[in-house]
């Protein structure tokens, strides 16, 4: 079993000024309050988690104003040490951008940019799937946040074939909430979440998907972070979790329920930074 | 009909867009063609497919909506541009030729529909509006469509209708039952006007000369004809016929040469001009019957344009070519189907301002009439073979037997 090549060094923005203030997803009712201290200590308990896992967890400044800036992983694609930043579809996460191209570039990364009338949401939206017999893909979503057309130009960015799932289910608005790599054969799929079309495009795909069912789905089982063979996931119903250990997984579960107010668990809160799309990318650079 | 082109670009094999957006396609029920298809040759290479839909315009608008979600997006030829003119009867260089075909223009990011669709001018922008404009009616500072991006041209129909007119599709034949040809262009004129279109006749003085004149003024009579356009050659001859029994001097009855007959003609123009018009001469009893007379009694507008072989000419006649046009321009408006009567030439200055869904029937016994017609950009036209004189008969028999 070939583990990820990716998953070892996270970028994650402390929750300082998260809370649920305008509602652009299901999960979100800007009426229900987010219990500051709580979230906090969720949040801890997820670094603390991913570092016990052997992952290292490098942090960027939480800003007032954008609350939804703990949620990294929507900030952008990482690429070796290109940085490919967001394009917000929601006026509200517009203001993400600069900050996060900012801090990209600060941290040494070539900062470059999608054509500005498409929208793509980052990893939030794409995720790379390593076959043990092929190349990486980068498995996007489109519709309710991407742009079906800025798959196309972020393929030609960042020089990677990509696949495009259409994401049909409201709730599900992210393909990190449907999907989740595991290694080089095996990824928990949430096909509620696909048209039927996605759906073959996985089937072809990874061939030992763990299929979730819709309840297991909807407890946002796919929006897990995989660090090597450990698996932290924001719920891990017995069905699921049996499974992942019979394949040799460590299950750590990890509840951020605070988070998932606004429609994010774990691997939202995670960027993952050792990611490397073009297999030439990382030498040539 | 309507066809749009679309391009979808990346990872469409392999991640079944493509046959998602071809699934699309079928589903609306929208025709398609793949114009162009790259297959990128290693994993990494994205493909790309142009794909050209065709298909009613709502149907259309909506499915191209729908396909932009997954990422084929319509393939704009860029913005309009437009060059104001820059001084009166001139367009600016490079202007765009229109066709006679429904031709839409991309104004602030919306198309419009171009007015007055016509084969050979320009297209003017005022208001958000768009429209045809002959070359010499442009005014400076008209602002006028240059180049090609930013316009799109509606492909035509490939059926008609009620696909009455299949069995003719094939190239111009005399070898057509004419029985048969005759009802299926009555049938078409009586679905025309039950659609509140207007019916056009352009006649050449043949008309007259092959007796067909009485049952072309039945057919104005019965309220057939809503507009007529001819020249000189055909009201002179109508006239002489009804005043002098002649048609250019042979007599329309006998079909033999009358003593004096070749001056026939120019003595009726002589008294039609003493008259000052030709409503004037029938309403002093000068005219009493033919097609003229029939076109003033029923108030139907013609139009005589005039040539440099003319003699006289009657009153009536635009000696100004530009002015005949523009007169004709005019009557154009609401024209649905257009008969062209043994008239070579008349019949191609009208063709090229006629919008190509107008249906043109064009009658001729010389079968290269028909072929110039369509070569001069006039394709709806359908080219009927025969004698016009017996045609018309059987059409005006085939119409007011039952009007």
């Amino acid at each position: 079993m070939a583990e990820l090549s990716w998953g070892r060094r996270y970028l994650m923005c402390p929750p300082h000024h998260f809370g649920v203030l305008y509602e652009i997803n299901p999960w979100m009712h800007a009426e229900v309050t987010v219990e500051h201290d709580r979230a906090s200590l969720q949040w801890e308990g997820l670094v603390a988690a991913l570092r016990l896992a052997g992952a290292e967890v490098v942090m960027m400044d939480p800003q007032p104003s954008v609350p939804d800036l703990v949620f990294t992983a929507n900030a952008g694609i990482v690429n070796g040490n290109q940085f490919v930043p967001s394009h917000f579809r929601h006026p509200e996460r517009q203001a993400e951008t600069e900050i996060d191209a900012a801090w990209f570039a600060a941290a040494g990364f070539e900062v470059e940019r999608l054509p500005s009338e498409l929208d793509h949401e980052g990893a939030g939206d794409a995720l790379p799937f390593t076959p043990d017999d092929g190349d990486t893909v980068l498995v996007s979503g489109y519709s309710f946040r991407s742009d079906a057309a800025g798959v196309t130009a972020l393929g030609a960015l960042v020089g990677c074939p990509i696949k495009s799932v259409q994401l049909i289910d409201p709730r599900l608005y992210h393909v990190d909430l449907t999907f989740c790599p595991l290694d080089g054969r095996r990824a928990i799929c949430a096909p509620m979440g696909w048209d039927l079309y996605g759906r073959k495009v996985i089937e072809a795909l990874v061939p030992e998907p763990l299929w979730l069912e819709d309840d297991e789905a909807l407890a946002f089982c796919a929006n897990s972070v995989v660090v090597g063979t450990t698996i932290v996931m924001p719920s891990a119903p017995p069905r699921v979790g049996r499974q992942l250990e019979a394949w040799g997984f460590t299950v750590v579960e990890c509840p951020v329920d605070e988070f998932l107010k606004a429609g994010g668990g774990c691997r939202c809160l995670t960027l993952a930074l050792d990611v490397t799309l073009t297999a030439t990318r990382a030498s040539a650079r | 009909m309507a066809t749009e082109t679309i391009e979808l670009s990346g990872h469409i094999v392999d991640s079944l867009l493509l046959a998602k957006v071809l699934d699309m396609i079928v589903d609306a029920g929208v025709a398609y063609e793949l114009v162009d298809v790259q297959i990128g040759r290693t994993n990494v290479d994205p493909s790309r497919a142009r794909i050209e839909l065709e298909g009613g315009q709502p149907d259309l608008d909506r499915l191209v909506d729908d396909l932009q979600v997954h990422g084929a997006n319509r393939l704009t030829s860029g913005a309009t541009t437009l060059v104001a003119a820059d001084r009166d009867g001139v367009l600016p260089a490079g202007f765009y030729s229109t066709t006679n075909l429904a031709t839409d223009v991309l104004l602030d990011g919306t198309w419009v529909a171009v007015e007055n669709p016509e084969m050979d001018c320009a297209i003017v922008v005022a208001e958000g509006r768009a429209r045809t404009i002959p070359m010499h009616r442009v005014v400076r500072g008209d602002e006028i469509v240059v180049g090609s991006g930013g316009v799109r041209v509606h492909a035509p129909a490939k059926t008609r209708g009620a696909s009455a007119f299949e069995f003719m599709s094939s190239e111009v034949s005399s070898e057509k039952p004419k029985a048969l040809i005759v009802r299926e262009v009555a049938d078409r004129m009586r679905a025309a006007r039950d659609a509140g279109g207007r019916l056009l006749a352009v006649c050449g003085p043949a008309v007259v000369h092959t007796g067909g004149a009485p049952d072309v003024a039945r057919l104005v009579e019965a309220g057939w004809l809503d507009v007529l356009f001819a020249g000189n050659g055909f009201a002179t001859h109508d006239i002489e016929a009804n005043v002098l029994g002649t048609s250019l001097g042979v007599s329309v009855a006998e079909g033999t040469p009358t003593e004096g007959g070749h001056s026939n003609h120019l003595r009726v123009i002589n008294e039609v001009r003493r008259h000052g018009s030709i409503a004037a001469a029938v309403e002093a009893g000068y005219i009493t019957g033919g097609v003229m007379a029939a076109c003033v009694r029923r108030g139907v507008p013609f139009v005589l344009g005039g040539s440099i072989r003319d003699d006289g000419p009657l009153p009536d006649v635009y000696t100004d070519t530009a002015a005949a046009a523009d007169a004709m321009r005019a009557e154009i408006r609401g024209v649905t189907v257009a008969l062209m009567l043994a008239t070579t030439l008349h019949s191609i200055a009208v063709g090229n301002c006629l919008p190509a869904w107008v249906e043109t029937f064009c009658v001729d016994i010389n079968q290269a009439v028909v072929t110039k017609l369509a070569d001069r950009g006039s394709h709806q036209a359908m080219g009927i073979v025969t004698d016009v004189g017996p045609f018309i008969a059987r059409l005006a028999d085939a119409l007011c037997g039952d009007a």
